[in-house]
């Protein structure tokens, strides 16, 4: 089975933002993907203030196919603390996504070490953007792994461009933290993480449908991994983090 | 014919290394036919002898890599000499990397060289996208310099994880020289996007290898969703017209 673990689906007029459950749908056919995590681009609360009934809604008209991660701004802790426990307890979802791009929190500050707390609390994977930005590098993330040593954190883009490296060290450093592959352009680098940290805490993502899975899915492939360790990247791995495995 | 925009040839200081011949072997094996090769960052300050290698490798290639070359705008009126120097010993086109010589693109020291390529026909290919060096309105702001000559940017003109670099390389691609690769470019919808607002003569396939792995970088191309006379173009056809090789 192929997960994705990084999808979005949105909807906000006022940035000419639209991309719904149906692109993901198609992009996943086209690319041999059976599910995918997904999740919107802006933050609740914020821009979109139905966000959550966006995702809700596409996971139930996709059942088996997509899984609600809720994004959320940890300046408003308690708000978000109970629109996460909502989502996962009332609606399914199955993790938090953090954007300190578009938050300015720090991964490191006190309300997102809380928020992530109550996800491992809650069961859940918390996906951050781990790129190149101040505030997303693996350092930064690697502050909230220290301080949350029982709550998942999935690093989208494995470090971006330039911090792939940091992100492998992270991962080395905290056995709570998984690569996510989306993104990044080194296929080598997902053999090397493979290498370095496991098979068990590299999973795959396309960051789509802006983004071709199709294409992401051919990194992992260029990447050479061998079967058993391919099986576990492209969705052994994700299913066990969404709760769907045996 | 496959013409992949941008290879590095030598041994970087900065660690990365291809030779020709594993150059063309990488390039056979995703049918590339022709690669435009650039010289790295030498151990030294003279750029000379790596724009010297590279023209030999080109003249040893069997017209399968087309040589610029590579100058640092530190070196100030040598490096206008060295870039005529090397034009009249077989350079088709300068290439400047603003990061790895830590130079602004549009420092006021940069126009002379790139108004010296103007002046020569001969086209300029920026390695685009980095902070402080050569962000997307720094690079359409040297590009306004010579209107006239093609002025090709590596990596979308961007490098951000987040997107956050496209609006800066669509302005920059408003003016008509502006071209952008396509290496490293993870957002299939900006690459269709560049052709679809700017048209199919705007973007090149390249693979910037050895920084970018040559078959994930074609694969860029082919998944993406372009017709067969886009594909040409942005396979080939492009460099092809920018730097005068014969199809």
């Amino acid at each position: 089975m192929i997960i994705d673990m990084h999808m979005h689906i949105e909807e906000v007029a006022s940035l000419g933002w639209k991309m719904s459950a149906d692109d993901c749908i198609r992009a996943m056919d086209a690319a041999g993907v059976d599910r995918a995590a997904v999740m919107t681009l802006t933050d609740l609360p914020g821009l979109n203030p139905a966000g959550l009934e966006l995702i809700a809604d596409a996971c139930a008209s996709h059942p088996d196919r997509l899984y609600g991660f809720i994004r959320l701004h940890p300046a408003h802790l308690q708000l978000s603390k109970d629109l996460l426990r909502q989502a996962t307890t009332d609606l399914g979802f199955k993790g938090l996504k953090l954007h300190p791009v578009s938050t300015l929190q720090h991964p490191g500050a006190p309300p997102t070490i809380e928020l992530v707390r109550l996800a491992g609390e809650l069961g859940v994977p918390t996906l951050f953007h781990c790129g190149d930005e101040p505030m997303t590098t693996p350092l930064s993330i690697a502050k909230t792994a220290a301080a949350c040593p029982d709550s998942i954190i999935i690093l989208g883009h494995m470090g971006g461009y330039f911090h792939v490296d940091e992100a492998l060290e992270v991962a080395e450093r905290y056995p709570n933290i998984v690569l996510e592959t989306s993104a990044m352009p080194y296929p080598e680098k997902i053999r090397t993480a493979v290498e370095r940290i496991g098979a068990e805490r590299v999973i795959f993502g396309s960051d789509g449908p802006v983004s071709s899975p199709s294409l992401e899915r051919q990194k992992v492939v260029i990447a050479g991994l061998g079967e058993a360790a391919a099986a576990l990247v492209m969705g052994g791995n994700a299913a066990a983090l969404l709760g769907l495995a045996a | 014919m496959i013409i992949d925009g941008l290879v590095y040839l030598g041994s970087s200081h900065f660690g990365y290394e291809l030779d020709a011949a594993s150059a063309i072997t990488g390039m056979d094996g995703v049918g590339t036919d022709i690669a435009i090769a650039v010289p790295v960052h030498p151990a030294g300050a003279d750029f000379g002898p790596v724009n010297d290698a590279v023209i030999a490798a080109a003249l040893d290639s069997a017209g399968r890599l087309i040589p610029l070359a590579r100058v640092d705008p530190w070196a100030g009126d040598a490096a206008v000499v060295e870039l005529r120097r090397a034009v009249l010993a077989g350079a088709r086109g300068l290439f400047l990397h603003p990061s790895e010589e830590h130079f602004r693109i549009n420092d006021i020291r940069v126009r002379p060289i790139v108004e010296c390529a103007a002046e020569l026909g001969i086209p300029v290919t920026v390695s685009a996208g980095f902070h402080l060096f050569a962000e997307g309105l720094q690079l359409g702001h040297a590009a306004e310099w010579t209107p006239d000559n093609a002025f090709v940017l590596t990596n979308g003109g961007q490098f951000n994880i987040s997107g956050l670099g496209q609006f800066d390389a669509e302005l920059a691609l408003q003016n008509p020289n502006v071209h952008v690769q396509t290496s490293g470019i993870y957002r299939e919808d900006f690459l269709e996007r560049v052709v679809a607002t700017f048209g199919p003569e705007r973007l090149i396939f390249a693979s910037a290898a050895p920084m970018f792995e040559m078959t994930y970088e074609r694969k860029r191309v082919d998944l993406a969703h372009f017709n067969d006379v886009e594909r040409q173009l942005i396979l080939g056809g492009n460099s092809a017209r920018i730097f005068g090789i014969e199809e």
